[in-house]
């Protein structure tokens, strides 16, 4: 499984490779010099203790020590921070096109997915990624070339000893690659865990409030604590793997060690051997295993960087609908026709099942039809976030949407969708989202024929009033409002609303529709209604049942068919004489 | 230093595992100490037996030493294992304790006073937050401890052999452990304390990207919320790259002086064996002793260089949990109404002080068992009066009674037991449509589910999906259409079965026949319950026994 992953992301270092390489080589030399400051201090240790010298005697070798110890300390600083250089780009680079895919993926795809599993892959995932370049990889040369540097001094000084060191070197990455197995699956589900416990507690921050609704806010507490212990175990059993993998490291490097002083030990006593060498060796001993206990301790790193990517070029591998690329020519009015439209999400029942309608220009149509029908998907093809499985969308009677690149067309729409979001920010930010140079007077002017200013200015704070997230402190049908405000002031050429007049009162809703009548002349105004005073007022009402075109026609026609129109008019005004009645 | 005390007694709850730590932490560095000064004595030693000829070899004890060194290289193996799984298991039991006190903090904030927190942020914070306080434990309490005791008991060790040496080693010791440490926390403050907060921020646009991308495509907001991730995540690398330029000061800077301690040592010690009044072979016992000494205080600089980003960790920690919520908890246990009459009398409320009351001296009395119907237009003041029935705001004037007992003797959570809601803004959680009817009564039967279902007009919807109730609803329920989820939430609060309902523009979004249809089926379970209609339009008002018009916050 990792041998996909390892290339992939070793295909993302290319990146910064030459500061990788730099990074490298800094690493290596630092750990060169180690041998170097070994060699030194044997010869200090040997003549105090056996050749009788004094301090003065051995100065020059101690100013050489201290020489290189301030040489080291240059390297190993420098290591560090060009290691960060490599990876810093690498994680910018992916972050940027992470975020780019995820937005050309589009929100139907997107909503498949929770937004705080992507959040936690982009933040935490791709900063699990930077241990890998910053740390293993450079760890992966210095296995290479330390213990080899180390065995070639070592060997022409004693090979018995360069036996042990050589003997034991090999063992432990075959151990690692045994172990590494088991812990990429454990790591693996570390990972999803995290994310998992993510979206668990988005979900719970933003239903915080339903919850409380439902007095279950404090089964949550018991929910939290098993969510957060269940992580616990599973991270612990991915650690305890990794800590068992440094422990046999470290006992064979124990071993090692403790098998050379041993032996040396026997040696000197006997007199076979001098104290230099015996001396030299055991001080590199342990820097001879200090690269392969680093690359132990990185090869988690790497295991968690691999579940973390994993996740990442999922995402990435997501595909891409083929958007188009045609540009929209300048156009005065836009007119749609559909042909025989197929669509469905995910491999689910058809939703429309050829449907074929046409939208004229300056002509408001409604469509109506019973919840699920399939009028919100409607849109979504239209406006492009997905597309349709088969058939025709035609612009002006020659374009065919499907080779339009989106940003073209959406340059020329505005949509109003069932559950508009705001975002944090002031109110006149977020009408001002299409348009952000427009002047307050053009803001207002687009609030007003929203119905909305009369209640922004009477905020304290009016235009200026901060709104939370999901529009918080705003009813249903403020929020309505504004993000009607928002599609004015754009002023588009067609324009898409998705049940525009919800939430309001009746006499909002007459002057919202005589707002939205008045933007009509000229262009293409859709509106999805489940009210019928919206469907009687359009030009034209499209009647969806079951994926297809049930009736299409002026209203005052239909109404005297007996059809599907005449039964959700007559349920319409069977309401409202119900409240003449009671009022 | 106030807030890193906090923690610590926050702490305090798992110290049998924090202490074990330490105690275990300390003894991998002085099992490394005694491995390392006992092989350099072993050898100098074992070299001049050697050279001192037959008779030295043979009074030289070979196997004591040769056993201590296997001894300790045993010791150190296993108790670092053990260590790194104690200190580790001691982690991830405190988050787990943290999460969850910080959630119990947390819920009874909401909503009032989580107003202007945004969920992201509030994620962060349960998060990564509560992630990096645990930073705490693992880089900075433990290491530290341990080597303040391993120092003292090296120090004292060294002590024996040569005054200098030791003196050398303690210096050597306390400017990498303590003077290095403060330095790179000084001046890794400013930049780890921004970095939990531009992740937040990033987290923040992320969702906004995900949650409104259709937005942000068609008005093509999207570009700049792309430039103000790269921006943030520009000044993310920049503090890191700050942060990565103080760790590899400290690492140098401990690297540097271990060598130079270690270099004072030798020349401490050279002078004392020139002088001969140390043994030859303790030359090499100290070198490698202090060698293995800096093994305890080698990670402590890098360590000390995130207290600055714990310690903004804990400010954003502590600051949601010393938050008081607005309305305080009355003393439990909850009261019993003893019937479920409703009682308003000049109720006031506001949602800030000087912002106009949203309520303003409202009188209305629900006797149990009436239907009221509320209408009024937008802004006039029903939700408001939800979320004071509710106890999710307080009312500033006035008085409410409930079943003849004062509303404020309830908190929200006893209040729920009586009160279903239909809400304008109900949330769908990211799980099966089951699992969510199920929140509103555990114990549900399929048959209660089925029941709910019909009432709500979504049994059909339900039953031809291939999963039926098992069908997963997306995050905020997305992978329906907006009248299913509307309806879901409708199915809700008709299993709740409380004595009363409170039903907020429950047809909106709804087609007319569909509307139609549920509002016949809404007529039996509204049976024998006490009900509030709130809507602006008339449908289903002709269900209630009396209406009212709310204007401007009072009855008219
Ligand atoms: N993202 C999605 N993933 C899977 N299924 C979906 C998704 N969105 C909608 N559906 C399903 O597609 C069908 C049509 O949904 P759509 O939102 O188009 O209906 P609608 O006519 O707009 O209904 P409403 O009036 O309730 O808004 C429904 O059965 C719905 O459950
Ligand atoms: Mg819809």
């Amino acid at each position: 499984m990792s041998q996909r992953i390892d290339p992939r992301l070793m295909a993302e270092g290319r990146r910064t490779r030459g500061v990788l390489y730099f990074a490298i080589g800094l690493g290596v030399s630092a750990a060169l010099l180690v041998i170097l400051q070994a060699i030194l201090l044997a010869h200090v240790v040997r003549d105090v203790a056996f050749g009788h010298a004094n301090l003065a005697a051995v100065a020059p070798l101690l100013w050489a020590l201290a020489g290189l110890f301030v040489l080291r300390a240059g390297l190993s600083y420098a290591s560090e921070i060009v290691a960060f250089k490599a990876s810093g780009g690498i994680k910018s680079y992916l972050r940027e096109t992470l975020l780019s895919h995820i937005l050309k993926l589009g929100p139907v795809p997107a909503a498949d997915e929770q937004s705080a599993d992507l959040a936690g892959t982009m933040i935490e995932g791709i900063e699990a990624l930077e241990p890998y370049f910053s740390r293993y990889v450079p760890q992966m040369a210095l296995v290479v070339a330390v213990p080899l540097a180390i065995l070639a001094l070592v060997f022409p000084v004693d090979w018995i000893s360069g036996l042990i060191l050589l003997g034991a070197g090999p063992l432990i990455p075959l151990f690692m690659v045994f172990v590494g197995y088991r812990a990429e699956a454990i790591n693996q589900r570390q990972w999803q865990k995290l994310l998992l416990m993510s979206a668990h507690f988005l979900d719970v921050m933003q239903g915080l409030t339903t919850l409380k609704l439902f007095g279950r806010a404090r089964d949550e507490i018991g929910i939290v604590a098993r969510i957060s212990d269940d992580y616990r175990k599973t991270t612990m059993a991915g650690l305890r793997v990794a800590f068992l993998t440094s422990a046999v490291l470290e006992f064979f490097a124990s071993l090692a060690i403790a098998l050379v002083a041993v032996i040396f030990g026997s040696r000197l006593l006997h007199g076979t051997i001098d104290f230099y060498p015996a001396f030299l060796v055991l001080l590199l001993a342990p820097e001879y295993f200090v690269p392969l206990r680093g690359l132990s301790t990185h090869y988690h790193a790497r295991m968690s960087a691999i579940a973390a990517a994993r996740r990442m070029f999922d995402v990435l591998d997501m595909p891409l609908a083929a958007a188009g690329t045609a540009l929209l020519p300048q156009m005065s009015a836009v007119d749609i026709v559909c042909e025989d439209l197929q669509f469905g999400y995910g491999a689910g029942e058809p939703v429309l099942d050829g449907l074929s309608c046409s939208f004229q220009a300056g002509q408001i149509t409604a469509i109506v039809g019973a919840s699920g029908v399939g009028k919100t998907s409607l849109a979504r093809l239209l406006l492009k976030f997905a597309a349709p499985a088969q058939g025709r969308i035609i612009i002006n009677g020659t374009l065919d949407l499907a080779t339009v690149a989106p940003e073209s067309w959406w340059q020329n729409l505005a949509w109003v969708p069932q559950n508009p979001r705001l975002f944090h920010g002031s109110i006149a930010a977020n009408i001002r989202l299409g348009n952000p140079a427009a002047d307050d007077a053009a803001v207002r002017e687009a609030a007003k024929r929203a119905r909305a200013l009369e209640f922004i200015e009477a905020q304290p704070q009016g235009f200026e009033t901060m709104i939370g997230d999901l529009g918080q402190g705003l009813s249903g049908g403020q929020i309505q409002r504004i993000a009607l405000a928002r599609a004015f002031l754009k002023d588009p050429k067609l324009l898409i609303l998705d049940e525009a007049t919800a939430n309001l009162d009746l006499e909002s809703e007459a002057l919202v529709l005589e707002a939205i009548a008045e933007l009509a002349v000229g262009r293409t105004v859709i509106v999805i209604a489940h009210r019928m005073a919206m469907a009687e007022r359009a030009d034209n009402v499209l009647v969806l049942e079951t994926g297809r075109v049930a009736a299409f026609g002026p209203p005052a026609q239909l109404r005297d068919v007996d059809g599907a129109y005449a039964r959700l008019l007559q349920a319409y005004e069977a309401e409202t004489s119900e409240a003449a009645l009671c009022v | 230093m106030r807030i890193i005390w906090r923690l610590l007694v926050l702490f305090g709850r798992d110290a049998g595992w924090m202490t074990g730590g330490i105690l275990l932490a300390s003894l991998t560095i002085l099992a490394n100490f005694g491995l390392m000064t006992l092989s350099g004595w072993f050898l100098a030693s074992a070299a001049i037996a050697g050279l001192a000829g037959f008779a030295a070899q043979n009074a030289f004890n070979f196997f004591s030493p040769a056993a201590g060194v296997r001894f300790f290289a045993t010791i150190r193996v296993l108790s670092r294992y053990v260590e790194r799984l104690v200190t580790h298991e001691a982690t991830f039991r405190l988050l787990a304790t943290l999460r969850v006190w910080f959630y119990t903090k947390l819920e009874p904030l909401a909503p009032a006073a989580l107003q202007g927190y945004r969920a992201g942020d509030l994620l962060s914070r349960i998060v990564a937050d509560i992630d990096t306080l645990n930073l705490f434990y693992l880089r900075v309490y433990v290491p530290f401890l341990a080597a303040g005791f391993a120092a003292l008991v090296m120090v004292g060790f060294f002590g024996l052999f040569s005054g200098p040496a030791a003196l050398a080693l303690a210096v050597g010791l306390a400017v990498t452990g303590l003077a290095v440490p403060m330095l790179t926390q000084r001046r890794g403050n400013a930049a780890g304390a921004e970095i939990n907060a531009l992740n937040a921020q990033m987290r923040m646009e992320m969702l906004d990207a995900i949650q409104g991308m259709g937005e942000l495509l068609t008005y093509n907001a999207a570009p700049v919320l792309q430039g103000r991730v790269a921006g943030l995540n520009g000044r993310l690398i920049g503090r890191q790259a700050e942060m990565s330029a103080i760790t590899g000061m400290g690492m140098a800077a401990s690297g540097l002086l271990g060598n130079l301690t270690m270099l004072a040592v030798v020349m401490a010690a050279t002078i004392k064996v020139s002088a001969g009044t140390l043994g030859a072979a303790d030359l090499p016992l100290l070198a490698l002793g202090s060698m293995a000494a800096f093994e305890a205080v080698a990670p402590l600089p890098s360590a000390l260089q995130y207290l600055g980003q714990i310690r903004a960790a804990a400010v954003r920690i502590f600051e949601l949990t010393d938050q008081q919520p607005t309305i305080a908890p009355p003393p439990s246990p909850a009261p019993e109404p003893v019937n479920f009459d409703l009682d308003l009398r000049g109720v006031k409320l506001r949602y800030e002080d000087n912002a106009a009351w949203a309520l303003d001296g409202l009188d209305l009395h629900i006797p149990q068992g009436s239907r009221i119907g509320l209408q009024g237009s937008t802004g006039a003041g029903k939700s408001t009066l939800i979320n004071l029935l509710l106890r999710f705001y307080d009312y500033q004037d006035g008085t409410v009674s409930f079943g003849g007992v004062d509303l404020r003797a309830f908190s929200s959570e006893a209040i729920a037991a009586y009160l279903s809601v239909i809400s304008q803004r109900s949330y769908l959680f990211h799980t099966t449509i089951r699992d969510n009817l199920l929140l509103a009564k555990g114990d549900a039967s399929a048959a209660d589910l089925w029941h709910a279902l019909e009432v709500a007009q979504l049994a059909d919807f339900v039953r031809a999906q291939p999963l039926g109730l098992d069908t997963i609803v997306g995050e905020a329920g997305v992978r329906l259409s907006g009248g299913q989820a509307r309806r879901v939430a409708i199915a809700r609060a008709v299993l709740k079965d409380t004595p009363w309902l409170i039903l907020d523009e429950p047809t909106e979004g709804l087609d007319p026949l569909t509307e139609q249809a549920f509002l016949r089926d809404l007529k039996p379970v509204l049976a024998g319950k006490t009900v509030l209609y709130i809507t602006h339009r008339a449908a289903g008002l002709a269900l209630m026994d009396r209406i009212y018009r709310l204007d401007s916050g009072k009855i008219t």
